[in-house]
């Protein structure tokens, strides 16, 4: 049980404690002769006034976000008030002869009768305290609590009338409640929040009331039977009664006017609140729907209620042409037609602009379509025309200044809205491209060769440095015989994930081909051959591929369309180009004439460079290649290091030259030399 | 990088591609729709100047392997002139001059067209 449950039980506890005692009471003493008992009865009375009170305004308070439902249920109950009045005026005189209040049936009927007026009067006068309070933007509960003081002051000092000298004081707290109840009538602004049906609603509802309360008031300011009851039973009670039917009059009275001359305005307040409900919907999209198709849709259902239009639907710009990327309550073709006739227009583009039905007809050819206006808001972030948003109407109002603003505002926040969801979608695409880019990379990885071999003769260092985008670079080393080592560099054409798979299916090749043909021009023009079927038009790879024999040092190589093959030879260097044909340039039977195998008896101390156009074809600031002659240079110069520190050099080179440029290509560096 | 420009003009009944600035893989699919405008055409007799280019990559060579064989397969071809060195050295690496016809002047290649329809 939660603290307020508790507060709430005791409040309940404590009314119906004290109402059970107050009818007890006045069963035991119908007639209170002596001041002390009439004392005592006005004490209880005030007492279940002040527990009702409490109790009730919790009650209400739940349910204050529905003002126009209590106000009903106070017209129902102040109706069910004057049944009971009437009836209990008839009643009464029937049994006026009889000395009613002896007969202890009579009386429990009368105390009941009384004690339902207490709660309908609590009731009506805590609900009146929730309307005070509704919609305030400032904390009035001064002028409120003053009223209930008065209230008080006005019930207590009743008992003045045992004195007829201090008769005034009682009139006078009288008046001031009245006054006071004024003040608080007029704080009805709540009203302006409501729809316009609603307005209606209230309008008869409140004059049906305030009229309900007068009939009310009058059976009991009238000297008859059921004042003398009411009187009798506590003339405090009676005096808050007459006052809370009071200010039902003025309350309701004031709502009647008020709600009346709210009313011809009610609609622009129902269609501005719809504007700032659709912008709210649209702020919830943006930060909740990413999907563009999506949002498109909901922009343009949106449209049709803030515009107040039949139709509405939305292009975007694609390249130099516009795309319709949602319609409602309009045929793509339609839409479509008018997109294209109206598109050009260069009015379009600065702020809304509003197509009327001869314009259609004259100017844009537009015949077939019963549109009769036709708004168009360009669709605008950063200041540059992104697309347009269209609202179409079927009846003859035009659209006026207000709503060209309110379809301007709108389209604003499409606009971004709109921008988001593609960047977002564009971010989404670019998070996948980079996932396939490590992916190509992992691919790579695995299949660059993770040990160098090495013997007593030959001294080899590769090194492999990739691009951000895979460049499709692969090199490997092949284990012929015991003496022959095969060794290939290549360069698949292309980048990322379909470069690696290439590349993944050449190692394929060479590893298994490599121990079938021992001749390189031979193996390479199978190679040629098997790529024919997974190569596409635009394809190709150059390759170097070579047999180095340990056992006499002699090198047989091809050249397949590959950058030359760098020989240096006792401090002399020498670009090694024989012909040959990229692979996968062509497929025909010639493919084999036009590699030529270059063969050379390698001597002590002989250096073989072998890479990949990454190097010759880095590029600096001004976009000048690297080049062979800086290259050459520098393993001219480096000839008598060992083949790790000479590759070391030629990176530091090529990094302080490209250092203005990033990397476009794979860097691959494979070096030997004769021991 | 970006920078490329691709126009197309007759000379008789053979198709000029005029390059200029840069082709690489982003500036490459503007010379294919240059390409698949001629097929549309049915004009397969296609000379490509080189005069204004200064860069090819792969991906730019790989637009002519793309194109060539159909070409030829119609009775045409593509003939490429006015090569820059830095230009030509790309080509001849790969073997290029082997498999189609370059010259030095673009009114050969369209000569070459012209008597090869002759005979």
């Amino acid at each position: 049980m939660k603290f307020s449950d508790i507060k709430l039980a005791h409040k309940l506890e404590n009314s119906i404690l004290i109402s059970i005692l107050l009818i007890v009471y006045n069963l035991v003493f119908p007639v209170r002769s002596t001041l002390v008992l009439f004392l005592i009865n006005e004490f209880l009375v005030f007492g279940v006034l002040y527990f009702l009170f409490n109790y009730m305004n919790i009650f209400v308070e739940s349910k204050k976000e529905f003002p126009l439902s209590l106000i009903l249920k106070v017209g129902v109950l102040s109706a069910v008030m004057f049944f009971i009045s009437s009836f209990m005026n008839s009643f009464l005189r029937n049994n006026q002869q009889e000395n009613f209040q002896t007969n202890i049936f009579n009386s429990l009927i009368s105390i009941l009768m009384n004690y339902v007026f207490i709660v309908v009067v609590i009731y009506i006068l805590s609900t009146f305290r929730i309307l005070f309070f509704l919609r305030q933007t400032k904390d009035r509960s001064t002028y409120f609590n003053t009223m209930i003081i008065f209230f008080c002051l006005t019930f207590f000092s009743d008992f003045s009338r045992i004195n007829l000298s201090l008769d005034y004081a009682h009139d006078a707290f009288y008046v001031v409640s009245i006054v006071l109840i004024c003040l608080n009538s007029l704080k009805v602004s709540w009203i302006a929040f409501l729809t316009k049906r609603q307005k209606t609603y209230l309008l008869f509802i409140s004059i049906v009331l305030s009229v309900l309360f007068m009939v009310n008031y009058s059976l009991i300011s009238e000297s008859n039977s059921l004042r003398t009851s009411l009187n009798s039973f506590s003339s405090g009670f009676y005096s808050v009664y007459s006052l809370v039917m009071i200010y039902g009059i003025i309350y309701f009275g004031i709502i009647f006017f008020t709600t009346l001359f709210h009313l011809p305005t009610a609609e622009a307040f129902d269609r501005k609140s719809e504007e700032v409900s659709s912008l709210i919907d649209l702020t919830n999209l943006i930060t909740q729907v990413f999907d563009f198709k999506e949002l498109a849709d909901s922009v343009t259902s949106i449209t049709t209620k803030v515009c107040n239009s039949y139709a509405a639907w939305l292009v975007t710009k694609k390249g130099n042409d516009y795309e319709l990327n949602s319609v409602k309550n309009i045929a793509y073709v339609d839409a479509d037609k008018i997109v294209k006739n109206v598109i050009q227009n260069e009015k379009l583009l600065d702020n809304v602009y509003i197509l009327n039905y001869d314009e259609l007809k004259k100017d844009f050819n537009i015949n077939s379509i019963d549109f009769r206006s036709i708004a168009i808001a360009p669709l605008k972030v950063h200041g540059e025309v992104k697309g347009f948003l269209f609202a179409a109407r079927k009846h003859d109002v035009n659209f006026d200044e207000e709503e060209k603003r309110s379809i301007q505002a709108f389209a604003y926040y499409a606009a971004v809205a709109l921008e988001n969801a593609k960047l977002i979608a564009e971010s989404i695409e670019k998070e996948r491209l980079e996932k396939e880019l490590d992916v190509a990379r992992d691919i790579q990885r695995r299949i660059l060769p993770n040990k160098i071999p090495s013997s007593q003769q030959l001294e080899i260092s590769a090194l492999f440095i990739p691009a951000f985008e895979v460049g499709g670079d692969y090199y490997d080393f092949f284990e012929l015989d015991e003496n022959k080592l095969g060794f290939v560099v290549a360069d698949v054409s292309g980048k990322g994930i379909t470069a690696a798979f290439i590349m993944a299916e050449i190692k394929g090749i060479f590893e298994s081909l490599s121990k079938i043909f021992l001749k390189p021009s031979e193996l390479l023009t199978n190679v040629n051959n098997v790529l024919k079927n997974s190569l596409d038009k635009k394809s190709f790879v150059t390759a170097v591929y070579g047999v180095i024999d340990k056992q006499n040092g002699i090198l047989n190589f091809v050249r397949a369309g590959h950058p030359p093959v760098i020989y240096c030879s006792q401090n002399k260097v020498v670009r090694l180009l024989p012909s040959g044909l990229g692979l996968g340039l062509d497929y025909s039977l010639n493919y084999f004439q036009t590699l030529k195998e270059e063969q050379i008896q390698l001597k002590k101390g002989d250096i073989i460079v072998v890479y990949s156009d990454g190097i010759p074809e880095a590029k600096n600031a001004n976009y000048e290649d690297f080049g062979y002659e800086r290259f050459e240079k520098i393993i001219q110069r480096n000839c008598n290091k060992t083949l790790d520190e000479i590759s070391n050099e030629i990176i530091k080179e090529l990094t302080i030259f490209s250092k203005d440029n990033t990397q476009h290509d794979d860097i691959t560096l494979v070096l030997f030399r004769w021991k | 990088m970006t920078d490329f420009n691709v126009n197309l003009r007759q000379v008789k009944n053979v198709s000029i591609i005029d390059l200029r600035g840069y082709l690489d893989a982003h500036t490459a699919p503007e010379l294919e729709n240059i390409f698949n405008k001629l097929l549309e055409q049915k004009k397969f007799r296609v000379v490509v100047n080189f005069n204004d280019l200064n860069y090819i990559s792969s991906a730019g060579l790989g637009v002519f392997m793309a194109y060539i064989e159909i070409m030829r397969q119609n009775n045409g071809d593509i003939k490429f002139t006015n090569l820059k060195e830095n230009v030509y050295n790309i080509f001849d690496l790969l073997g290029f001059p082997l498999l189609y016809e370059f010259y030095k002047d673009e009114q050969e290649a369209i000569n070459k067209f012209i008597t090869q329809e002759n005979s």
